[in-house]
């Protein structure tokens, strides 16, 4: 491993003017303060894409890089490839695309982006919706090259990997020795990269965190291209900041994750007409560490849905005998009455009847394919759930603002965020689970999805509306974005996504005073601000 | 006929990465049907993709597995018709050379197979396969016909005609080849084609010899092309017989030998090994059973275990 000993930024922590003696940024590039609400040029609230890096100086990097070996493609197949991201909104290209293939040629790179000032965005699974994994003018920087699983061990219950690579391509050679990833996003091309800097939800994140809590230590490529490996004890202050830092402090090249021994999954579903119901029997059996996994998803806002699942039987008949008698869901059949006996009383909503029943018709039988289920266990819940999602909610164009909230916050900011949706869309789904906190990883939180007021666990909140084919304008769906994120300003919550498109809210959220503090460590720590441009900063 | 989507449809879920050979080899979206489909979105044309299209082996994983449910593999032989195989001119003469041959003989079986080159060289095996099945084995198998569509070469519409119309009367065609399998279907949709896959493992001696400790092979071409069906056949089989399945988890088929055309006219190398090794990683067998012969050699030198013909484990049991 090449370990070029320069100031770490670990060394960066003291709080640090906003302003004078920091390097001049191309002029016209980037304005006074990169996270002003009005910091995307263009119309106020309702810009979307930044505008696109100037192209200065990036003859000169090309050879410079390719000087170093690194192979440099500028052909429009190869940067067309990756003209936007799975929101399908932005859209930007690329003057270069470098595959990643190791640390050392990563160091390289961001060393020459560093000493020409060319804009460096790197991209994992491209699973970003607001433009944060697309390049606008630079290089960009692919990083699923390095998606090879180092060494598993099955004693210490570890394993070490390159961070490009997919969370279900982890999963695929874990199981082979039986073994299973904690945490990670119901999402099959997530890359553990992109999901440690930004946070990671999973159905069993009630019990076990976000997926960036399962990190134990990391090699990072700072934006000076040092390579460093970080943890809690080892470089700390740069683990913290790279962990949920959303790409502003380093690239993640590998990382070491706890795991755990595999075991299938024992579902339950329960069904509720009332928002506010289901999330309170969700928060219960959280408090009450009831069950292995949980989470809401929902058809409408009358058809909502608890999954509850265990990895032991033990586990579920303890449920069975303490929990479930409390919970205030039907089964499948006492749903089905209830929503007859509601449908039969409104008859002028039977066309909503009607998408209810086609929407189950396509979404159940999905959720239970045989060959992923046997003696009523769900064997590969990822590829279940992964494939469900990309089968009914994605599309070319995906939208899902999200609020995160402290667990007393949580049912007011769902009910606000489902009147905003009504107002917008005709059909749309919340997908809403808990986060359980680690109070030791406090640090890592700041200025992350994890609100401050939160203690014990966060809730997060994402409305998706379907898309249905219908066509919208970007405006139109900023518009509705806004009207979301407006909710969580005056709550006093966060968000999942307030990068790229959405950075103009990072000042309102999270105030003036922690995020100067930030922008002076970035400064400190990216000079000519190359790395991941507008993601935040 | 419902109209198949083609590439304007991808919405880059990159669902195909995880499944794709190539990209576990190069690690190179650019080699996959996400990396084709995006560019072509962006203004590229055929032959901006020329090296990146030769490369696909065909296995046709990505079909089954994408959510907009775009003929994948149909794009990539589209694009490849628009590109020029190295090897065009000797296809074109092999297939003009089949239509000067003397008719083949007419045959009174209900039913055919047809071999794919790598089962004609083991004619024991062949002759087992037809005696196990009762069934006759045609002389034309349309071998250079499945060439032709992988390298994207016209089929003369008198050859077609000459290997179609003895097949047309059937009532049953098992197919060892997979490409060929998907094109029979549409070009004989009155005809029951079945993979030999299936075909063997659907007999009862074949499924009782199968054991707990082996490893079953699936062909992965065949496969794909029926993969909501054959998915429960194959569930059910390995819930009956308690045998390991080259499947990843999402039940996709882990392919072994890349014997697609470019393969083998060497226009681009494929990582055979690392394949078989990634198939064989973590897994402890005692004995390999592959559906194709074409596995046979490659799965014997990386495993160390013997390995059999589907059609062979009737006779060691």
């Amino acid at each position: 491993m090449k370990i070029i000993d320069r100031q770490p930024v670990s060394q960066v922590t003291a709080v640090m003017p906003a302003s004078p003696g920091f390097p001049v940024i191309e002029p016209g590039t980037l304005g006074a303060c990169p996270v002003a609400p009005d910091a995307l040029r263009g119309i106020k609230r309702q810009q979307t894409n930044p505008a696109r890096w100037n192209g200065q100086g990036w003859q000169e990097f090309a050879v410079a890089i390719r000087d170093c070996g690194i192979e440099l493609r500028e052909h429009v197949a190869a940067r067309g490839t990756f003209v936007t991201d799975a929101g399908g909104t932005a859209y930007g290209l690329p003057h270069g695309v470098v595959i990643a293939r190791s640390a050392a040629q990563v160091a390289d790179l961001l060393r020459a982006a560093q000493q020409h000032r060319v804009p460096v965005t790197v991209r994992g699974g491209g699973l970003t919706t607001e433009g944060e994994s697309v390049a606008f003018g630079g290089v960009l920087l692919d990083m699923t090259g390095m998606s090879r699983v180092l060494h598993v061990d099955t004693d210490a219950l570890t394993v070490r990997t390159e961070a490009g690579i997919f969370w279900h391509s982890l999963a695929e050679e874990l199981r082979r020795q039986g073994m299973d990833y904690l945490s990670a996003p119901l999402n099959l091309t997530s890359s553990v990269g992109g999901t440690l800097g930004v946070g990671g939800i999973d159905v069993n994140s009630p019990r076990l965190g976000c997926s960036a809590d399962q990190a134990l230590a990391l090699q990072v490529v700072t934006p000076t291209g040092e390579i460093m490996e970080c943890s809690d004890t080892q470089n700390a202050e740069l683990f913290r900041r790279v962990i949920l830092g959303y790409g502003q402090f380093g690239v993640i090249t590998e990382a070491t994750l706890g795991i755990r021994r595999y075991t299938p999954l024992r579902m339950h579903y329960f069904y509720y007409d009332t928002l506010r119901t289901a999330i309170e029997d969700l928060q219960m059996l959280d408090r009450n560490d009831a069950s292995d996994y949980s989470g809401i998803l929902t058809i409408m806002d009358c058809a909502v849905n608890l999954l509850v699942a265990f990895d032991t039987p033990e586990r579920e008949a303890a449920f069975k005998a303490n929990w479930q008698p409390q919970l205030r869901g039907h089964g499948e059949s006492g749903f089905a009455l209830c929503m007859l006996k509601r449908y039969a009383l409104r008859p002028w909503k039977l066309s909503e009847a009607w998408y209810l029943l086609q929407r189950k018709r396509e979404l159940f039988p999905e959720l239970q394919r045989p060959e992923y289920m046997r003696d009523g266990l769900m064997f590969e819940r990822s590829v279940v759930f992964s494939r469900a999602v990309w089968k009914f909610w994605g599309s070319r164009q995906m939208v899902i603002p999200d609020l995160a909230t402290s667990a007393e916050k949580f049912v007011a900011a769902v009910e606000r965020g489902n009147a905003v949706c009504r107002k917008y869309f005709p059909h749309y789904t919340l997908y809403m689970v808990g986060i359980k906190l680690r109070p030791e990883h406090r640090p890592h939180y700041e200025m992350s999805c994890i609100p401050p007021d939160a203690e014990g666990w966060a809730y997060g909140c994402e409305f998706e509306p379907m898309l249905d084919g219908r066509v919208y304008s970007r405006d139109y769906f900023q518009s509705f974005k806004n009207a979301i994120y407006d909710i969580g300003v005056g709550m006093g919550a966060s968000y999942y996504r307030f990068g790229g498109m959405m950075k103009g809210y990072i000042r309102r959220v999270f105030g003036d005073e922690v995020v100067d503090r930030h922008l002076a460590m970035k400064r400190k720590a990216d000079p000519a601000m190359i790395l991941n441009r507008d993601v935040i900063f | 006929m419902k109209k198949s989507k083609d590439h304007a449809a991808c919405s880059g879920c990159s669902l195909c990465l995880l499944v794709c050979p190539m990209w576990r080899q190069h690690r190179d979206i650019s080699l996959t049907a996400h990396g084709y489909a995006k560019a072509l979105q962006h203004g590229a044309a055929a032959a901006d993709l020329a090296a990146a299209l030769w490369n696909c082996t065909l296995c046709a994983a990505c079909d089954p597995v994408c959510p907009e449910q775009i003929d994948v593999t149909g794009m990539i032989l589209n694009l490849r018709r628009q590109l020029v195989h190295p090897h065009a001119q000797d296809l074109q003469a092999r297939m003009e050379g089949q239509t000067t041959r003397s008719p083949a003989t007419q045959s009174t079986a209900a039913s055919v197979l047809l071999p794919d080159p790598a089962l004609r060289e083991h004619p024991g095996t062949l002759a087992r396969i037809a005696a196990l099945l009762g069934i006759a084995v045609a002389e034309d198998d349309g071998a250079d016909i499945a060439l032709a569509l992988e390298a994207g070469v016209t089929i003369p519409p008198h050859r077609l005609k000459r290997f179609l119309d003895p097949l047309r009367r059937l009532d049953k065609i098992i197919v060892a080849e997979g490409l060929l399998l998907k094109h029979l279907r549409l070009w004989l949709p009155k005809v029951r084609i079945v993979s030999l896959g299936e075909a063997l493992s659907s007999h009862a001696a074949v499924r009782r010899s199968l054991r707990a400790t082996d490893l079953y092979v699936i062909e992965p071409r065949a496969y794909h092309a029926d993969y909501q069906r054959l998915v429960r056949h194959y569930d059910g089989l390995r819930v009956a017989s308690g045998s390991a399945f080259n499947l990843d988890l999402q039940r996709i088929a882990i392919p072994a030998t890349a014997c697609s055309l470019p393969q083998r006219s060497e226009v681009n190398m494929a990582d055979d090994e690392g394949r078989a090794c990634w198939m064989l990683h973590g897994r402890k067998v005692s004995r390999i059973v592959v559906e194709s012969m074409a596995d046979r050699t490659l799965l014997a030198k990386v495993s160390g275990v013997p390995v059999v013909h589907l059609a062979e484990v009737a006779a060691d049991a």
